[in-house]
């Protein structure tokens, strides 16, 4: 299980179940949100697979939470 | 690599960040007053001069994005009143209605260092005492 963390103050929690919609397909997420952070653990295939899809999907998040801020 | 908010606005960083979303996977996190940026390859393993030049070029970008931003700032009064006039400028031409609540009573405009006057008004020779064919000296005066 990998472990993704994103700060509250700089990704927005609609950004990141955008992002979640998205990768669902592709490993099991699970919400552990705390108070300063939005808090996914993810399971997948291989650790390699899971470091990979956090990755991407913090990446997803974080042009979401761009482009809402800029329009 | 740790990033100074008071030197940065979020804004930049964010700028920052999103140049490199398609190289890197991107982290942004604020541990304390300051952000704290996290790059990752995401292709293979990078060498330590590769890491220092992402570092650089990351480090470059969020200062220009900085001073876009400063700009962008600083220039956001000139850039509304111009996108405003060009929104007027393409509703057309006044219509006979705006044109007759349109208020002409007000004087015009003062030009006390004769900046409105054309060349020829400003240079134009004086004419001499002795000539017989030259104006009054009263209507080269005249705009």
């Amino acid at each position: 299980m990998t472990e993704l963390r994103l700060h509250r103050e700089l990704y927005t929690g609609a950004a990141l179940d955008a992002a979640l919609a998205v990768y669902a397909p592709h490993a099991s997420f699970e919400r552990a949100d705390d108070a300063a952070c939005w808090v996914v653990r993810i399971t997948s295939r291989s650790p390699e697979r899971e470091r990979r899809i956090a990755g991407e999907l913090g990446n997803y998040a974080l042009g979401l939470t761009v482009k809402g801020r800029t329009r | 690599m740790r990033v100074d908010a008071a030197t940065y606005p979020l804004d930049a960083l964010y700028g920052a960040a999103y140049v490199f979303i398609d190289r890197c996977y991107v982290l942004l996190d604020k541990p304390d007053a300051s952000w704290r940026v996290t790059l990752a390859w995401k292709k293979g393993e990078p060498t330590a001069d590769q890491l220092r030049a992402l570092v650089g070029e990351f480090a470059n970008e969020l200062l220009s994005c900085a001073w876009r931003a400063k700009i962008a700032e600083q220039n956001r009064a000139v850039i509304e009143s111009v996108t405003a006039q060009a929104l007027g400028g393409a509703m057309g031409p006044p219509s006979l209605d705006d044109l007759e609540k349109f208020d002409f009573s007000e004087e015009s405009f003062e030009d006390p260092l004769g900046i409105a006057l054309s060349w020829e008004e400003k240079h134009k020779k004086k004419a001499r005492a002795d000539d017989p064919h030259a104006a009054p000296p009263g209507d080269a005066e005249k705009p």
